[in-house]
C-alpha cells in the first residue's frame, strides 16, 4: 500500500528508508490508523526524522492525497536570478565574459534574450537537487512547522565553471547556511578528524585509578590506599574558518556540511567562522557575513597552539587576493591585501591548513590557488586528504 | 502485552495540553514499540510531555539526563570497585565480597530494564553526548538488553519500557538512530493553545488578564537580536509574577508598561533589550 506515495517523498529528496516504510505498514496493519488525519501524522512521525522535511512532505501529501498541484517554483526563479545578473552584468560586460568563459566580443553580440537562454543552458547542466520550498498551506489545518527556516533549496546553481572568478552581485544578495542545510551522512569525515585529539588530564582528582590503587594497596600490605587521578578531556581549540559565499563554492556543499557537523560533534572549544574567498580585514561567526565581525587582528590573542583549518576552493580573481582593496565587500578597506592577512594567520596559528574541496588535480589552473598553497598547507577534502591534514595539524 | 497497551492509551493529563496529533503519534510509538524522539525549541513541553505519558498511563517515570561526557555504561550500570576493596578489607558489610553481582548498582536505563513494572524512560536531551553514545544507546534500545562485562551477564528488559527521548539541538543526529525512532516536531504553541496552557495552569485567571497577557507574550518574543527568546515556562512564571502583585492592572501591559521584564528574560543582554524595546512605547 502507499508504495507511489513512498517514493514520491524519496524522490522529492525525503530520507524515508524501507525499514521505516515496512513500519508504517506494520502501524496500519495493527489497526493503529484509522483516518486520513491520524495517517497524516503518523506517517510523518515515522517516514520523516526532521522538521526540515516537514514542509515538502506536506506538499507530497497534498498532491498523493487531496489531489493538489505540486509547485513548480524553478522557472521563476532563474528567470528572476538571472534577470537580476543580466542587469549587472550588462554594466559589466567583461566580468560576463570572463565568468561566462566566453570571448567579450562573442558575448556583446548575443541578445540579453539569448544570453539568459545561455546561462539558463549552463545551470542546467549542472542543477543537482531542486525542491520547490517556499510555504504550503497544511492540510486539516495541521500547518507545517518549522518552515526549514530558509528556503530549503531555493535554486541551488551549479558551479559557474571551475576556474572562474565569482562575480560580484550574485554572491551578495545569497548566503549558505551551513547549519541548516544538506543531508548528513558520510562518517567519513567523522573517522579522520577523529584523529584530531589533545586529551590532556583537567578538573579535580576525583577518578579513581584502580590500578595504581591495586599496587599501592599491595605496597602496603592490604592496607587500602586509594590513588586518584584527573580524567582526561579533549582540550583541542579548533577554528574552522567556512568559505560560504559564491556559487564557485556551491557544488561542494554537501561535504563541507558534513565536515561542519561533525566539527560541532566533536570539539569542544571550536570557533566556527566565515568569510568570502578569502579573508580580508574580519571574518564573520554569523553565516550571512552580516552582523557579527571578528576583526583579524583580535585572533592574535588566541592561543597560538589553537588549530585553524580554513575550508574554500581558493579559487578567485588575483586582484582579490593581491590588491589593498581587493575585497568584494566595499565595507572592508583596511589597505592590507588579503594575501598579509593570510600569512598574519599562518603565523599566528602555526598548526593550520587549507582544505580544499576542489580536486587536487585542478588546483593548478587557479593561480590563487597556487599563491595559498604556498602560505597554507593546502589538502584535498576527501578522505586521504583530511587524513594527510589531520597528520599535519598533530604534528609537533 | 498488546493488550496491555491498547487497554492503555495516552490521552493528556492534569497539567499538559495536548493537540491531537502528538496524542496519535505517542499512541503509534508505544503500539508500534518504537522511541519518539521529540524535538523542539526550549520550552515547548517536551520534557513535560514523558511526565505527563507517565502520569496518565499511571507508569513509574525513569529520567536519563544526558551529560555531555556521559559514556554509555553511566547509564547501563556501574561495578562499584571502590567498594569491593574496601569490603574485602575489612569484610563488615553483609555484601558477598566473593560475589561480583553484589556490587553492580544499575543506571537509568539499566533500572528501567530490571524494573517489574512497566515504565516511562526519558532520555533527556540526547544531543548532549557524543553520536558514539548516541547510536549505541538505540542498539541497546532496540535489543532491549545489555551485557555486564565483568559478570557476563545478559540483562534483558523485563518490560518494554515506553521511549522518550528529546533533543534541542538544530542538527540532525545521526541516520542510524533516526532510522529507529519515530519523530515529532513540537512547534512553538499558537496563542490558542498557549490560551488553553495557561488555562491549565491558572483555571481561575481573569479573562482579561489572559488576553493582555497572551498578546503581550507574543509581542516581546518578537524582539529581535534575543538570544533566549521566552518560552512557556517564563510565560507561567511572568502570570504568576503578575497575580501576586496586587497593583497591578491588565491595562497597563497594552500601554507598553511591562513589569517584571527580568522573568521573561534571563540573560542580561536579552534583557537590556527588551527594556529598550518597550520603553520606546506602544509599538515593540
Amino acid at each position: 500500500m502507499f508504495i507511489d506515495f513512498f517514493y514520491s517523498l524519496k524522490n522529492a529528496g525525503i530520507q524515508v528508508s524501507p525499514t521505516s516504510f515496512l513500519t508504517l505498514q506494520k502501524a496500519l496493519n495493527m489497526g493503529l490508523i484509522n483516518s486520513l488525519d491520524e495517517f497524516y501524522t503518523s506517517a510523518r512521525a515515522i517516514l520523516v526524522k526532521s522538521e526540515r522535511y516537514f514542509d515538502i512532505y506536506d506538499q507530497i501529501f497534498a498532491h498523493r492525497f487531496e489531489g493538489a498541484e505540486l509547485p513548480e517554483y524553478q522557472g521563476f526563479e532563474i528567470d528572476d536570478i538571472s534577470r537580476a545578473m543580466l542587469d549587472e552584468w550588462l554594466k559589466d560586460p567583461r566580468t560576463l565574459a570572463q565568468a561566462l568563459d566566453m570571448d567579450e566580443a562573442e558575448l556583446l553580440q548575443l541578445t540579453p534574450d539569448e544570453l539568459i537562454q545561455y546561462f539558463k543552458a549552463r545551470l542546467n547542466d549542472q542543477k543537482g537537487r531542486h525542491y520547490g520550498g517556499a510555504t504550503w498551506i497544511g492540510t486539516d489545518g495541521s500547518s507545517p512547522v518549522g518552515h526549514s527556516g530558509d528556503h530549503p533549496g531555493a535554486m541551488r546553481v551549479g558551479g559557474v565553471s571551475r576556474n572562474q572568478s565569482a562575480v560580484k552581485l550574485a554572491l551578495e544578495r545569497r548566503y549558505k547556511d551551513y547549519t541548516r542545510r544538506g543531508l548528513l551522512t558520510q562518517d567519513m569525515v567523522g573517522e579522520a578528524l577523529k584523529r584530531l585529539r589533545n586529551m590532556i588530564p583537567v578538573g579535580p582528582e576525583d577518578r579513581v585509578d584502580i590500578d595504581k590503587t591495586i599496587y599501592q594497596t599491595m605496597k602496603n600490605c592490604g592496607e587500602i590506599e586509594i590513588v586518584f587521578s584527573k580524567s582526561f578531556k579533549d582540550r583541542l581549540k579548533v577554528i574552522l574558518a567556512i568559505d560560504n559565499g559564491g556559487w564557485s563554492m556551491d557544488p561542494y556543499i554537501p561535504v563541507v556540511q558534513t565536515l561542519f557537523d561533525y566539527a560541532r560533534d566533536q570539539f569542544k572549544d571550536l570557533k566556527i567562522c566565515y568569510f568570502h574567498n578569502t579573508v580580508y580585514d574580519v571574518l564573520w561567526e554569523d553565516p550571512a557575513r552580516a552582523n557579527k565581525p571578528i576583526p583579524v587582528k583580535h585572533l592574535a590573542a588566541f592561543d597560538p597552539q589553537t588549530r585553524l583549518i580554513l575550508v574554500g576552493d581558493a579559487s578567485m580573481a588575483p586582484y582579490e587576493l593581491m590588491a589593498a582593496d581587493g575585497s568584494i565587500h566595499v565595507k572592508e578597506r583596511s589597505g592590507k591585501p588579503s594575501i598579509e592577512q593570510l600569512k598574519f594567520l599562518a603565523q599566528t596559528f602555526p598548526h593550520s591548513v587549507w582544505l580544499n574541496p576542489a580536486s587536487s588535480q585542478m588546483w593548478d589552473y587557479t593561480p590563487t590557488s597556487t599563491t595559498i598553497r604556498r602560505i597554507f598547507p593546502m589538502f584535498e577534502l576527501s578522505l586521504d586528504g583530511l587524513e594527510e591534514a589531520v597528520r599535519h595539524l598533530m604534528a609537533k | 502485552m498488546k493488550n496491555n497497551i491498547s487497554n492503555k492509551k495516552f490521552t493528556g493529563a492534569t497539567r499538559y495540553v495536548l493537540d491531537n496529533e502528538l496524542a496519535s503519534i505517542v499512541n503509534v510509538s508505544m503500539a508500534l514499540e518504537m522511541p519518539l524522539l521529540l524535538k523542539g525549541e526550549p520550552g515547548t513541553g517536551k520534557t513535560m510531555l514523558a511526565h505527563s505519558i507517565a502520569e496518565s498511563l499511571a507508569m513509574p517515570l525513569i529520567v536519563l539526563n544526558v551529560k555531555s561526557s556521559m559514556k554509555l555504561v553511566d547509564a547501563l550500570y556501574q561495578y562499584d570497585t571502590l567498594t569491593r576493596l574496601n569490603d574485602s578489607r575489612f569484610g563488615d558489610s553483609h555484601r558477598d565480597v566473593s560475589n561480583m553481582e553484589d556490587y553492580i548498582k544499575m543506571g537509568k536505563i539499566g533500572q528501567s530494564f530490571t524494573s517489574k513494572q512497566r515504565n516511562v524512560l526519558l532520555i533527556d536531551e540526547i544531543d548532549k553526548a557524543d553520536t558514539d553514545f548516541q547510536d549505541d544507546m538505540l542498539d541497546v534500545l532496540d535489543q532491549m538488553e545489555f551485557d555486564i562485562i565483568e559478570i557476563d551477564k545478559t540483562m534483558k528488559a523485563v518490560h518494554r519500557p515506553v521511549i522518550i527521548i528529546t533533543s534541542n539541538a538544530k542538527k540532525d543526529l545521526s541516520d542510524p538512530f533516526l532510522g529507529r525512532c519515530n519523530f515529532h516536531h513540537i512547534a512553538f504553541p499558537d496563542p490558542k493553545m498557549m490560551r488553553k496552557i495557561i488555562g491549565v495552569h491558572f483555571p481561575d485567571i481573569d479573562s482579561n488578564l489572559m488576553e493582555n497577557v497572551v498578546t503581550t507574550f507574543y509581542r516581546v518574543r518578537k524582539i529581535d537580536g534575543v538570544e533566549k527568546k521566552p518560552a512557556t515556562r517564563e510565560l507561567i512564571n511572568w502570570i504568576r509574577a503578575l497575580k501576586s502583585d496586587h497593583d497591578f492592572k491588565p491595562k497597563t501591559l497594552i500601554k507598553g508598561d511591562i513589569p517584571y521584564l527580568g522573568v521573561l528574560f534571563k540573560k542580561s543582554q536579552d534583557y537590556e533589550r527588551a527594556v529598550e524595546a518597550t520603553s520606546r512605547g506602544h509599538v515593540i
